[in-house]
């Protein structure tokens, strides 16, 4: 099945307000794809357009090569998952399931069957029959997607599904729908302002800020090198030293951070020797210092917090103002760090990313 | 509860709005209808014989509504018209209804709402009679039609039931009209959406998902413009023609024409059990409770 999505020129307008800016995006056919940002950066825009309950200002869409301009919402081969679900309260749960196919004339036999197949495979068998406010909210949670999956959709749309589960329910969710992903081939199409779940489940991430993608990338990639300051500060918990760029070499460069000294990190994006730019180090990659680190800061440590597993200090550069996080091994510095010690800390430069700074905030009017 | 009302109000309160609620329910409410009833079952007599020998109790006046066919017909014809009444008047008020609860600007709800409501500034008969003028034989609708070609001859809109028709049906939306209003209201807009996102048409989402959901609200104004429509005694004193009366008017004249108070409370009453037997025919069919009705 052909289930890839093509985003042409696509962009959207409230009158005077920009949502989403031009924007092209081609979505795997089978591909698990998140669109991952704050509230307010067009992510959810973007899921009503491919749904068809919203017109885009410019631009257009085609599901496996269709195009889908004169396509109404009913008719796209798209089936979403609401964020407070939208289950039909005075419907059973099998009538919930078969609504998608008793709009499609499928007889009441064979519409049975396939709730029932559904309902096995969200986990939840013979309860077609309960009521609705019945069943709890990961049950509700199943219900809609077996009710989003029962018209065979080439795309499913989920708009943060999760939000209203407590954690524990949300972290195994996440593995479930992963599953289901994978079970039915279906092109998921996840919106979400949470990182762990764009990270977790997603095959590839959209990174959306002010309406504009940022960056589309795998989770490692995003994680790993980002090519924006709004993605290195967005995704994953980073330390930002700010500073200037001294010198460009190859795939590296040479920061000046002013009193906390001079690193190297890999080059992120546009740099010019002179140019302002943060300077990026996740709080696991910042070790106790050894004699082949070339970049090494010294700091204090104001708190310590032990997390089982790992440790994480809020340390201090003399001369910086922002606060230094460290992720530690709960046996590293000997098992014993106070507050007030002193360490020097090394970072390699490979895990050292240098990104130019965002340019203004964009204004919500353009 | 008495206790809850003390420990709130103190004694001498609680006992002031009892007993003035006490005083309401039966004095203003149940006492009349009691005493209507008490006529109802009784012959209408002079003064110097009531006491007397003739005044005994005695179905006679109920038998009086069965055994007269003018009066049998008009009772039925009354019911079959009300209840044509409240389908209209739920046909005209659910696409308003729909629209102002979950397509409409708050800024057109006011609006619209305004819209509704002026025309209750006026006396209901005066209303009445501003259709009187519009349906009439020479009138501006008839004028209307003609000039656009619509017919070529002015239509008696007064004659038969058709004048009766309209005027209760725009005389009672309101009282349709914010009943589904506020049922529509309640709606999740995103129950709509998700049919429509699992293909459902324009009909589908309204009678599988809106209608479902205004249940409540469509029994309300149901009874509500039933209960008006076969008690309304203006509407078809002025827009109706000879041959369209209502039980209300029949009702009217045993009070104030015949000066027969017994029959006419007799005719009332079984106009009471008409629709007390409608409300709870509609809560039947629609399966709700009475709780539903009040929300």
């Amino acid at each position: 099945m052909d289930s890839r999505v093509h985003l042409d020129n696509i962009s959207m307008k409230f009158g005077d307000f920009t949502a989403v800016h031009p924007l092209d995006l081609d979505i795997q056919s089978g591909e698990f794809f998140s669109f991952l940002g704050p509230s307010g950066c067009g992510k959810t825009t973007l899921l009503n357009i491919v749904s068809g309950f919203l017109e885009p200002t410019t631009g257009s869409i085609s599901i496996g090569n269709e195009p889908m301009g004169a396509v109404p919402a009913n008719k796209r081969p798209t089936s979403m998952i609401f964020q407070n679900l939208a289950l039909f309260p005075l419907m059973s749960v099998a009538e919930n399931i078969e609504f998608g196919l008793e709009v499609r004339g499928v007889s009441k036999a064979e519409r049975r069957k396939v709730s029932d197949r559904l309902l096995e495979l969200v986990d939840l068998p013979h309860s077609g029959q309960y009521r609705i406010d019945d069943l709890s909210g990961g049950q509700k949670q199943r219900v809609a997607i077996a009710r989003a999956l029962a018209v065979e959709p080439k795309v499913l749309l989920l708009d943060e599904p999760l939000s209203a589960l407590d954690l524990k329910l949300r972290q195994h969710m996440r593995t479930e729908l992963k599953e289901i992903q994978r079970r039915t081939e279906i092109t998921f199409i996840y919106i979400t302002h949470d990182q762990g779940e764009a990270l977790t489940m997603s095959d590839r991430v959209a990174v959306m800020s002010a309406g504009r993608l940022q960056q589309v990338d795998t989770p490692i990639e995003l994680y790993r090198k980002p090519k924006t300051a709004f993605v290195a500060e967005f995704v994953g918990e980073n330390n930002r030293l700010p500073g200037k760029v001294v010198a460009v070499d190859g795939d590296q460069v040479l920061v000046d951070c002013g009193a906390a000294g001079q690193f190297r990190g890999q080059l992120g994006g546009q740099l010019e020797p002179g140019q302002p730019c943060g300077l990026y180090v996740r709080p696991e990659s910042l070790k106790a210092a050894t004699d082949q680190d070339t970049n090494r800061l010294d700091v204090s440590v104001e708190t310590v917090n032990f997390e089982g597993a790992h440790l994480t200090l809020e340390t201090r550069h003399a001369q910086l103002t922002s606060m230094v996080h460290v992720q530690a091994d709960q046996r590293a510095y000997g098992g014993q760090v106070e507050q007030g010690a002193n360490l020097s800390l090394g970072f390699k430069t490979e895990e050292t990313v240098v990104l130019p700074e965002d340019g203004p905030l964009e204004t919500i009017h353009d | 509860m008495i206790k809850q009302l003390t420990a709130r109000f103190g004694g001498p309160m609680t006992l002031v709005v009892l007993l003035l609620l006490w005083f309401w329910l039966i004095v203003l409410v149940l006492l009349p209808q009691l005493i209507m009833i008490d006529y109802s079952f009784k012959p209408n007599l002079i003064p110097s014989q009531l006491g007397g020998p003739e005044d005994v109790y005695t179905l006679g006046n109920y038998q009086t509504l069965v055994g007269n066919d003018i009066h049998r017909t008009i009772f039925f014809k009354t019911i079959w018209s009300s209840i044509l009444v409240t389908l209209l008047t739920l046909m005209v008020s659910y696409p308003v209804a729909y629209f102002l609860a979950q397509l409409a600007t708050a800024k057109q709800v006011m609006l619209i709402a305004l819209l509704l409501v002026i025309p209750y500034w006026i006396n209901e008969i005066l209303r009445t009679f501003s259709w009187y003028l519009i349906l009439s034989f020479q009138g501006p609708l008839n004028a209307l039609l003609l000039g656009m070609g619509f017919i070529d001859r002015p239509i008696r809109f007064l004659s038969g039931d058709g004048g009766v028709l309209i005027g209760m049906v725009y005389a009672y939306i309101l009282f349709m009209v914010f009943p589904l209003y506020n049922a529509i209201e309640s709606l999740d807009n995103n129950q709509v959406r998700a049919a429509r996102n699992l293909g459902a048409g324009l009909i589908r989402i309204h009678w599988r998902i809106v209608i479902p959901h205004a249940k409540p609200g469509i029994a309300t104004g149901c009874i509500m413009v039933f209960m008006l429509a076969a008690g309304s005694y203006a509407v078809p004193a002025l827009l109706g023609s000879p041959g369209s009366r209502w039980f209300t008017q029949i009702i009217y004249n045993w009070f104030f024409e015949g000066g027969n108070w017994n029959m006419g409370a007799a005719y009332a009453f079984v106009l009471l059990i008409l629709c007390i037997g409608f409300i709870a025919a509609i809560m039947k069919v629609f399966r709700i409770g009475l709780g539903d009705i009040g929300k």
